[in-house]
């Protein structure tokens, strides 16, 4: 994992300027009384601009549901979420979903595409739900990054499930978010498509100096990042820079433990 | 098994009563048509049966053969009957017209009033309701009904008309109720004492003799000896029979009612079976990976059969139930509503459900929903057990079957052929049953071929939502297109709806059209005075009072005869009218001046019953000149005819058959006199003649649109309810396509699409469904309305109502919204989060 000295110098300018997501005291409870469960516990974390960020933790450590409140999908029991300079708490539905609209893409662990649309469309789709016109430029470089220039008229159920992956990462590109969340986006591929997903994954952080957030099991996808935190019971217990499969495995252990 | 499948039905209540209700809906309206028309029967069996306590025997006259004269008693009869051996009491039951005059000076009522005898003792059948029954000639009694219409009271006095037209006064005395009596309800009644009633209703004969039997003769004894006293030519039945008779006689009057209402019933069960198809394939679908769990622990393809057959079961034995109850609230409602019309209807008979009833909407409710049922439990018992392992449900593609193909386009032809038969035959009765078998089977052609129509209609309906409403609009067109075989059953469950709808409106706009047409051609008049009963006539000198009105143009009087024409024993109306400037009616060749002296123009149907042509010569038998031969000079259409069916001349009618009265007179105001000034001058020359009753075409064409109008309108209520259920079909379809598209609606809302966005995209869906379902349906009721206008006759003027028939649609596509209020709120509301973890 060589770097430049261009991008090191790049990514230390992007490191100091804004956040793009920043939670203060995340907590989030559901149910009432003894059945309450507590899946956040008051979570402070922020995610640096053009940077590529894994959260890590075992089954039930809340990593998931983190994404979900930060990304506005789920409502939070009590502290603060920043997407830039907007405060997500306290959003009512309609301001929240044009926030998504306008400032987050997605990535999920499958289901990620309609059925009724081919793979052009999918990949236009945020910006035909926003009204917008796609950067045809944009559009030709991400199309050509993610390889899928011969599968655009293919409807989901003619492509493999890589193929599907590349065309959600497409999409999730497409409107330049401010942040992206991908949510096990390997989760159900093999190895091999899941490293080519991986790299796309980097390769836009790199080039197009795109924000991803990502949560993730598995240690090697977790490598692929600049960083990654880890949460266990609802809480932000340890994180590490410029990971590598080892060093995430030794964490977990140690967590585990 | 059974344990699985009850709370799988217990988990999806609200998909339960939806799916019941579809079923419960057609079963409560049979059910509701069977309660309806049993307690109709009953009430009138009851009621009869109190009248049978009175009658011991009853004489009548031998069913007729002579169809001029009307059955009845001769006076004679009564006299012999009441020195039978064991009579106590024989009353002779007299009805004929009586006009009574209404506080106007006017006859009452479009049609004169009858009048009847009101008989002492006990054998009396009327029943007065207030004040008492007439005692002297100068008493009499009117029926309530007429009473409160026209204002009189008891203790006023009443002027009526007896059968020649002469002024006679009375004292109201009492008011009665007319009973069952269909016919004294129709025309309203006034009862006098047995010999007046004879006097004004200028019968001498009875059309029915009560008897009484003596202390300790039977009913069958009295019969014998009154039979035995009169001899051959009567019909002479004891009281009972004469009851049973008469409630048989009624009850078949509600069969026709019962039959057209189990008509509509069987209508909205076929809409229902197809909503219940529908709603069983798509669980079947969406509960894959659950029948194929079962499959792996064990249960077999039989079990997996029967479980889907056992919801059904359950489903129907419910939905059965609930419409038993509704049937019951139905026929409530209807009877009430009926009641308070004044429909002649017994009342305080209390509704009841006969075990026949509960019976048939049970098993009707059972075998529809189970047999709607069987091919999606068959496609149940094709999931293999290795399909639980599966993540996702793979969506079937649709792909159009050559089978398909064949077989639709087999139907659709039979289905055209048969109805082009249908149409080359001659006009008729059974013109349009080959019309109505070909329209059933071009359905069934497309109710096949459905799956293929629903993407490119989906996509020519949806082509301006998709413009209007971006996103969520193209998605919805994808979306109506996505599972073609369901979007198909879903909208020809409306389609069934709309087809009839449509059929009868282009039906009925039709004959309104023609009926116009034909009323301008008939009718080339401002007014039309006819004598409130058809065969009386009116004084000559209403005519001449008329003409010397300065407000109208012109007059022209008809008169007529029946009488032996051809000389082989056909009888024929021959007739005149008086000349008038405006009247020139249209014969076949040439104008109305040939007809001279010594001439006829006769109908084109009497020609050929005749054998005659034009130039041929015709004898008539007249009252005044004996047989006189004249030359047919022309021939006219009888459809159009205004013209007596053998028209003479003025002078020569004068000659045959005396100075007859006019049977109608047609005026016309002159240009320019104003519609009421007209009417008032015709009116004011009209006052002094009682029956003399004014129509002008702007009345019939009313009276006749109105009719119509109501026609159409009950029956669109009826299909009403079609629609209704397959509506019910929309809003289940929408749900459990919300349900099976939780996922797909959770990315879209992560994705940035509003609520109301997503809420919009399933009304758009239920609206592209809603207009392709009215669309086929008006296409199909426009085609077949026309087949079926074309055996009517040969020259209707075909008319298709456009305004109305974009109602239709425009309804259509409104209900389909309407029906997606539910689904799409609630897959608004889902949780994102919570709906991504699902599947």
């Amino acid at each position: 994992m060589t770097l430049t000295g261009g991008e090191v110098g790049a990514r230390g300018a992007r490191e100091n300027a804004v956040p793009a997501v920043v939670a203060k005291g995340l907590t989030k409870s559901y149910g009432r009384g003894d059945a309450t469960v507590h899946a956040l516990r008051g979570v402070d974390v922020s995610f640096a601009t053009g940077a590529f960020t894994a959260i890590m933790g075992p089954s039930g450590s809340g990593k998931s549901t983190l994404m979900h409140c930060l990304a506005g999908l789920d409502t939070v029991s009590g502290g603060q979420v920043h997407i830039g300079d907007v405060e997500l708490t306290g959003l009512g539905d309609k301001r929240l979903t044009l926030l998504r609209r306008e400032r987050i893409g997605f990535i999920f662990q499958a289901f990620n595409l309609l059925p009724t649309l081919t793979a052009e469309q999918n990949i236009r789709l945020p910006l035909d739900i926003a009204g917008r016109q796609a950067d045809q430029d944009l559009f030709d470089r991400v199309v050509e990054t993610v390889g899928l220039r011969e599968r655009l008229g293919h409807r989901p159920t003619e492509l493999s499930g890589g193929q599907q992956q590349r065309v959600a990462v497409a999409r999730a590109l497409i409107s330049k978010p401010q942040v992206i969340f991908a949510d096990e986006p390997t989760g159900n591929l093999d190895s091999r498509s899941g490293a080519e997903v991986l790299s796309f994954l980097r390769t836009s952080v790199r080039e197009l100096g795109q924000t991803i957030v990502m949560v993730t099991h598995d240690p090697v996808a977790a490598s692929y990042a600049d960083r990654v935190v880890f949460l266990r019971d609802g809480l932000l217990v340890s994180e590490i820079h410029r990971p590598t499969p080892q060093s995430v495995l030794d964490t977990l252990m140690k967590l585990e433990a | 098994m059974v344990k699985a499948t009850l709370a799988g039905l217990l988990a999806h209540r609200l998909r339960l009563l939806l799916t019941s209700l579809a079923i419960a809906l057609g079963v409560g309206f049979i059910a509701g048509t069977l309660v309806l028309t049993d307690t109709i029967d009953a009430g009138f069996s009851q009621r009869f049966a109190a009248a049978a306590d009175k009658v011991d025997v009853a004489v009548l006259p031998a069913p007729g053969t002579d169809r001029q004269v009307p059955p009845h008693v001769p006076a004679a009869a009564l006299e012999k009957v009441r020195a039978a051996r064991g009579v106590a009491d024989a009353q002779g039951l007299v009805r004929g017209t009586s006009a009574l005059i209404g506080k106007d000076g006017k006859a009452a009522g479009d049609y004169p009033t009858s009048g009847i005898a009101v008989v002492e003792g006990p054998l009396n059948r009327t029943e007065i309701t207030s004040g008492a029954a007439p005692k002297t000639d100068a008493q009499a009694v009117l029926d309530e009904n007429t009473a409160k219409t026209r204002g009189f009271k008891v203790g006023d006095r009443i002027t009526v008309l007896d059968s020649r037209e002469t002024r006679h006064e009375f004292t109201l005395v009492g008011l009665f109720d007319v009973g069952l009596d269909q016919e004294l309800g129709y025309t309203g009644a006034v009862g006098y004492t047995t010999a007046m009633a004879q006097r004004m209703t200028g019968q001498r004969t009875f059309t029915e003799i009560d008897v009484a039997a003596a202390e300790g003769v039977s009913q069958e004894q009295a019969r014998a000896a009154v039979a035995a006293a009169l001899g051959s030519g009567y019909q002479v039945v004891t009281g009972e029979k004469f009851a049973d008779d008469l409630a048989k006689q009624n009850g078949a009057d509600t069969g026709i009612l019962k039959t057209g209402l189990l008509l509509f019933g069987l209508v909205a069960m076929f809409v229902a079976a197809l909503v219940i198809y529908n709603t069983f394939t798509i669980l079947v679908a969406q509960r894959t990976r659950e029948m194929a769990l079962l499959r792996c622990i064990g249960a077999t393809r039989g079990q997996v059969f029967g479980s889907v057959l056992l919801e059904s079961t359950v489903v129907g034995l419910l939905s059965s139930a609930l419409g038993l109850l509704l049937g019951y609230g139905l026929s409530l409602g209807a009877l009430t509503a009926l009641t308070s019309f004044g429909a002649p209807l017994p009342t305080g008979v209390v509704p009841t459900l006969s075990p026949r009833t509960i019976g048939l909407a049970v098993a009707l409710g059972v075998v529809v929903t189970v047999g709607a049922a069987l091919l999606p439990a068959r496609t149940a018992t094709r999931v293999a057990p290795i399909a639980a392992l599966r993540s996702q449900v793979e969506e079937r593609t649709f792909r159009t079957g050559v089978v398909r193909t064949v077989l639709a386009a087999l139907f659709l032809l039979a289905g055209a052929g048969v109805t082009a038969a249908g149409v080359a035959m001659d006009p008729g009765e059974s013109a349009l049953f080959v019309v109505m078998a070909g329209g059933t089977v071009f359905f069934l052609g497309v109710l096949i071929f459905g799956p293929v129509l629903v993407r490119p209609l989906g996509a020519l309906v949806g082509w301006l939502p998709a413009k209007l409403f971006g996103v969520p609009g193209k998605l919805a067109v994808d979306n109506s297109g996505r599972n073609p075989r369901r979007s198909a059953t879903t909208t020809v469950a409306l389609t069934v709806g709309v087809t009839l709808m449509t059929l009868i409106a282009v039906i009925t706009g039709t004959v309104r059209v023609t009926f116009t047409e034909r009323l301008d051609e008939q009718f080339p008049v401002d007014y039309l005075i006819q004598p409130q009963d058809d065969d009386a006539t009116l004084p000559r000198a209403l005519g001449e009072g008329l003409r010397n009105r300065p407000e109208l143009a012109s007059v022209a009087a008809f008169r007529e005869k029946i009488t032996e024409v051809g000389g082989r024993g056909a009888e024929f109306r021959v007739g005149t009218f008086t000349p008038a400037p405006d009247f020139r009616p249209e014969l076949d060749a040439g104008s109305i001046a040939l007809l001279t002296p010594g001439t006829a123009v006769i109908g084109r149907h009497v020609a050929a019953d005749l054998g005659l042509k034009v130039g041929d010569r015709i004898t008539v038998r007249t009252a005044k000149a004996g047989a006189v031969d004249l030359r047919v000079v022309a021939t006219f259409d009888p459809a159009s005819g205004v013209l007596p069916p053998v028209t003479v001349p003025t002078a020569d009618f004068d000659r045959y058959f005396g100075a007859v009265g006019d049977s109608r007179l047609m005026v016309n105001a002159r240009d320019g006199v104003g519609a009421d000034v007209g009417r008032r001058a015709v009116e004011a020359a009209a006052q002094p003649y009682p029956t003399a009753k004014v129509a002008s075409a702007a009345e019939i064409r009313g009276e006749f649109e109105e009719s119509l109008d109501m026609m159409v309108m009950i029956i669109t209520g009826l299909l009403g309810l079609a629609v209704l259920i397959s509506l019910l079909g929309i809003a289940n379809t929408l749900s459990l396509s919300v349900y099976e598209r939780t996922r797909e609606s959770a990315l879209l809302r992560a994705l940035g699409l509003t609520r109301p966005q997503l809420r919009r995209m399933l009304s758009v869906e239920a609206l592209i469904l809603g207009v392709i379902g009215a669309l086929v349906g008006v296409a199909l009721g426009v085609g077949f309305g026309w087949a079926a206008t074309q055996t009517m006759n040969d020259d209707v003027a075909f008319q298709v109502p456009v305004t109305q028939i974009l109602v239709f649609v425009a309804l259509s596509g409104l209900a389909g919204v309407i029906a997606a209020v539910l689904p799409a709120r609630r897959a608004a509301r889902a949780s994102i989060v919570g709906s991504l973890a699902t599947g």
